[in-house]
This record gives structure tokens, C-alpha cells and sequence, in this order.
């Protein structure tokens, strides 16, 4: 005999279908929440590495060829430039041509691998200017297009998930917000008893805001979790095949990752909690 | 001992030309003017589904009228912010018809609901409390749901839930409707003993005019949507002591 009990009845099948919904909702919104912030990574890293490599492609013999690595080396704001040998080249071709190897008399094109220092902008066009100097004949690729494609694509990846992050945090907040508003029906009772009892709104309010955001932060935390595992489980197929596919080596788990993983709780307990007071409140003001 | 104060001389209840209806159609309470009181004790009869519960829940805040004004002791109700209402409310002591007890608590709990809202610690008020249930016949049904009572039980939870603050106003809907004569006895002492001792307003709507002619109280009698006021004696003579027809 206490009265220790709380003074709302312990969960109802429909806190605990609310509990599942919610959970899922937090899963959805981590793992794009993940993915958002992989998709990032990824094409930062892309253009980090893409940005400064030039590459000179040269029609002629290999004096011309060596001629050209001396003037591409020599312009302002190069940090390094050599040619490549057949062999390399040779090897490059490789994935198109096969190992068996390519036709002692294929004629390859002299290839110059040139590297910007980081920061110098317009490199590319200067290299071109100087070799059209020379009076050489060669083409000047400074990959601009490709990595703005994989910028392009990485940046729109990452807004789709964060549109997505977006929508099913707010799919969640209102999936609460209603639940509140049935289990505040079926408790009605309950708030009418306090409120004519002398109740303040707050302390009954407060009442479901508890409630409803240990509701949050639980199924966010289970949310979070399977999240993680399913990332996770990702990472490992991916390092048991090794295969190298573009996006995934960013999908290391990360303190970003961490980040997002830890916040699902927290925002789904505090959307909860908001959500349960608005309602209550909105009910009780309905009440004399 | 509750401190008194100066609001103790105005009318524990006041109605002024208060009509009320649920719908469009006809009012449930018209052009209703009345006042109780501090320290009176009065029945409200009238036949069933004349608005008995309708005028109680308007004197204990549950309904706006839809014209008219309900002063608490002195206090216009109507310019009350919803902090102040909920003040009042803990001067209000209210047994309900269908008792609404809390389904989950038990019968300690639910007795001790009123204290509970106000903040008291329970090593405060426990024993009080167990002595109240105890006097109105509950002391081995204490720890019991209020599905596994019965209807007496229930009611008799719902008193104690009532006085259990010592409030300054009770406002009870048939309260001894489902208890025997008997325990009905006892329940009225209980009041009387109250309003004796603390002065507590009581009005108490009710079928039973042999338990109001027994206790020699004021009587409104509701009927056709007005009040009228007899004296205790002029209670008609109903032979079977009840009017529900
Ligand atoms: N919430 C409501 N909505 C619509 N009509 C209502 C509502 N509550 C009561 N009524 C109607 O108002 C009238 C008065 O009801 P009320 O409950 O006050 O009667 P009563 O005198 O307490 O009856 P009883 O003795 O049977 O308890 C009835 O005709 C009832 O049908
Ligand atoms: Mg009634």
C-alpha cells in the first residue's frame, strides 16, 4: 500500500505499437542519415584527389615528349610533372586491352602526368598556353568536367537523403504527435479526474511529456541501433567481397556517424516530448 | 486546521440568472438564480434527467454556462485565469455519480488522488488517509482495483477521494445511491460531521427523500429547468421515499 504507482496505467498496446513505428521511422532516418553524410565524404575525397591532376597528352616523338615535361614542370603553380614511360602507359591500358598485353606496335600517345600544388587555379590553362608556345602538339585534361560530374552526383545523392532525413523526421514528429492525441482520448478520464481535482496543466502535462519521452528516446535508441548494425553488416560484405565500389570505402563509421547515430535518440525523445505537450495542452484548454 | 479567511462570508456558491443547454434545443437550466450559504448543508431533488448533475458540474467548474454568472466564494468564476479555477478546484471536494475512479490505482490511491495533486508528501498524510477508509467501512479493501469493488465500495472510495482534503465546498452527485440505509447513515454522519466541525458547504443532489427528511437540511427542488427553494418540512410525501419515475 503506497502510492507509488504513477498516475498514468502502464504502457497499452498501443504505446507499444507506437513504440514499433517510431522505432522504424528513427531507423530509416539514421540510415539516411548516414548515407547523407557518406555521400559527403565521398565527394570530397573524390575532388580532393581529382583537383590538381593534369594531364598532357602529346602528339609526337619522345624528344617532343620530353620537351613538353620540361615546360608543363616549369609553369607557375606546378608541383610536379613526368612523362610516362610505355610500360606505365601500357599499363593503364591494361583493363581495356587485357593482361596478354598490347601490340608491341600499337602507337601510344605520350602521356605527361601533372600535378597543380593545392590552391593554384588556372594551371591547366597555362600549361596549355605554354606548350601551344612550344609550337607542340598536345591536349590538356584537367579532369574540371569529371570531377564536377562526381561533385554533381555526390552533392544530389546527399540532398536526396537529406530530404529524406528531413521528411521522416517530420513523418515522425506527427506519427507521435497523433499517437499522443489517441492515447490522451483513452486517458481522458484520467486528465479530466486531475484537472477537476485542482491539477494545474503543466504537472499534467508533464505527466505524458515523461512519458512520452522516455517512448522516444527508447524506440530512437533501438532505431539507432539496428541503424548501426545494418550499417555495419554493410561494411562487412563490402570488405568480404572486396570489391571497390566508388561510394563505399567512405563507409567507415565515423565520429560523424557517431554523431548521427547518437542524436536519433535525443531528437526523437525531445520531438515526443514536445509533441505530447502540445496536445495535452491543447486538450486541456478545451476543458474549463 | 485550514486557515479561514474573509471570503468565508460570501456565499460558498452563487448563481446568477444562469442557463445552460447542450445544444440548440431547449435549456437544461434557465434563468437559474441561487446561493449557498458558507457552512449550510442543502439536498438538490428534482426528478431524474431534470438537470441535477447539469447544475452540480456548473458548481464545481466542469461546465460554462451558457449565460449567467457562478461565483465560489465570492470569486467570479468566470474572470478567473485557468491558474486560479485550479486553485478553487482544491476547495472542491466532488463525488461524482459514476464515482470515476482511476482504474489503475487502488483504493489508498484513489482516496489519495486530491493530496497527491496538491504536492503532500504521502508520510505526510498516509495515516489520515488509511483512517478515512477504515471509517467508511474500507480498511481490508485498501490495496483493491476498483474492478474488483463493488458498487457501495466504489462509491464509499469516491467520498473519501472527496473529503479526504477537508475542502471547504462538497459537492456530491447521489452519494448514497448504490449503499444500503445503513451505510447511507453513516456516509450522511460522515458529512454532517463535516460541516459540523469544519464548516464544509455541502450539497448533495439526490432521490432519496427519507434520507432528506431525516436530516432537517435545505432543499432545492429542480424541475422544468428552475429552482425552487422548500424548507426541509414541506417535503412532500413520496411513500417510497424515492421520486425516479
Ligand atoms: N453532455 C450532455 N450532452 C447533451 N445532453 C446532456 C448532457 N448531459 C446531460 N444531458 C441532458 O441534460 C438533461 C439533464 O441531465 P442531468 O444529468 O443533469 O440530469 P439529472 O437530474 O442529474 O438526472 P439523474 O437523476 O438521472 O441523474 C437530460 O435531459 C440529459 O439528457
Ligand atoms: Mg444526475
Amino acid at each position: 500500500m503506497s502510492s507509488s504507482s504513477p498516475l498514468l496505467p502502464k504502457q497499452d498496446a498501443r504505446e507499444a505499437a507506437l513504440f514499433f513505428v517510431v522505432s522504424a521511422l528513427c531507423f530509416l532516418a539514421a540510415l539516411a542519415g548516414l548515407c547523407a553524410r557518406s555521400a559527403y565524404a565521398a565527394a570530397d575525397k573524390w575532388t580532393d584527389r581529382v583537383t590538381g591532376e593534369i594531364t598532357v597528352r602529346v602528339r609526337g616523338d619522345d624528344a617532343a615528349a620530353a620537351r613538353a615535361a620540361m615546360i608543363v614542370s616549369s609553369v607557375p603553380g606546378m608541383q610536379e610533372a613526368h612523362a610516362l614511360s610505355r610500360e606505365q602507359a601500357e599499363d593503364l591500358l591494361k583493363p581495356w586491352l587485357g593482361a596478354g598485353g598490347v601490340p608491341a606496335d600499337l602507337p601510344l600517345p605520350h602521356l605527361i602526368a601533372a600535378e597543380a600544388a593545392p590552391g593554384a587555379s588556372g594551371v591547366a590553362d597555362s600549361v596549355a598556353k605554354a606548350l601551344k608556345a612550344a609550337d607542340i602538339d598536345a591536349t590538356v585534361d584537367d579532369h574540371v568536367v569529371f570531377s564536377a560530374d562526381v561533385a554533381r552526383a555526390t552533392d544530389s545523392a546527399g540532398l536526396v537523403a537529406l530530404a529524406a532525413v528531413a521528411l521522416l523526421g517530420a513523418t515522425a514528429i506527427a506519427v507521435i504527435a497523433f499517437a499522443t492525441h489517441s492515447a490522451l482520448l483513452a486517458r481522458r478520464d484520467i486528465v479530466e479526474v486531475l484537472h477537476l481535482t485542482g491539477a494545474r496543466d503543466g504537472f499534467i502535462s508533464s505527466l505524458f511529456e515523461r512519458r512520452f519521452m522516455m517512448l522516444g528516446v527508447e524506440a530512437g535508441t533501438s532505431g539507432a541501433l539496428l541503424a548501426f548494425a545494418a550499417a555495419a553488416f554493410i561494411l562487412f560484405v563490402v570488405k568480404q567481397s572486396d570489391q571497390k565500389i566508388w561510394l563505399l570505402p567512405q563507409l567507415s563509421l565515423s565520429l560523424a556517424d557517431g554523431l548521427i547515430l547518437g542524436l536519433t535518440p535525443l531528437v526523437a525523445g525531445i520531438a515526443a516530448m514536445l509533441a505530447a505537450r502540445v496536445t495535452v495542452l491543447r486538450s486541456l484548454s478545451e476543458m474549463l | 486546521m485550514r486557515e479561514r479567511d474573509d471570503s468565508l462570508d460570501e456565499p460558498a456558491v452563487r448563481f446568477d440568472r444562469i442557463s445552460l443547454s447542450y445544444g440548440p434545443e431547449t435549456d437544461v437550466l434557465s434563468d437559474v438564480s441561487m446561493s449557498l450559504a458558507p457552512g449550510s448543508m442543502t439536498f438538490l431533488t428534482g426528478p431524474s434527467g431534470a438537470g441535477k448533475s447539469t447544475l452540480l458540474k456548473l458548481a464545481y467548474l466542469a461546465l460554462r454556462p451558457t449565460a449567467g454568472r457562478v461565483s465560489l466564494f465570492g470569486v467570479d468564476t468566470g474572470r478567473l485565469k485557468r491558474p486560479g479555477l485550479a486553485n478553487l478546484r482544491r476547495r472542491i471536494g466532488v463525488v461524482f455519480q459514476e464515482f470515476r475512479l482511476l482504474d489503475h490505482l487502488t483504493a489508498y490511491e484513489n482516496a489519495a488522488l486530491p493530496l497527491r495533486v496538491a504536492g503532500d508528501h504521502e508520510r505526510r498524510y498516509r495515516d489520515d488517509v488509511v483512517e478515512l477508509l477504515r471509517w467508511v467501512g474500507l480498511g481490508d479493501r485498501m490495496d483493491a482495483k476498483p474492478a474488483t469493488l463493488s458498487g457501495g465500495e466504489k462509491q464509499r472510495v469516491a467520498i473519501a477521494r472527496a473529503v479526504v482534503v477537508k475542502p471547504d465546498l462538497i459537492i456530491a452527485d447521489e452519494p448514497t445511491g448504490s449503499v444500503d440505509d445503513d451505510m447511507g447513515d453513516r456516509l450522511m454522519r460522515l458529512f454532517r460531521e463535516l460541516n459540523k466541525r469544519l464548516n464544509t458547504t455541502l450539497l448533495i443532489a439526490t432521490h432519496d427523500l427519507a434520507m432528506v427528511r431525516k436530516s432537517n437540511a435545505d432543499v432545492l427542488r429542480l424541475a422544468d429547468g428552475m429552482v425552487v427553494r422548500q424548507p426541509a418540512m414541506a417535503m412532500p410525501e413520496a411513500g417510497a421515499g424515492s421520486e425516479t419515475q
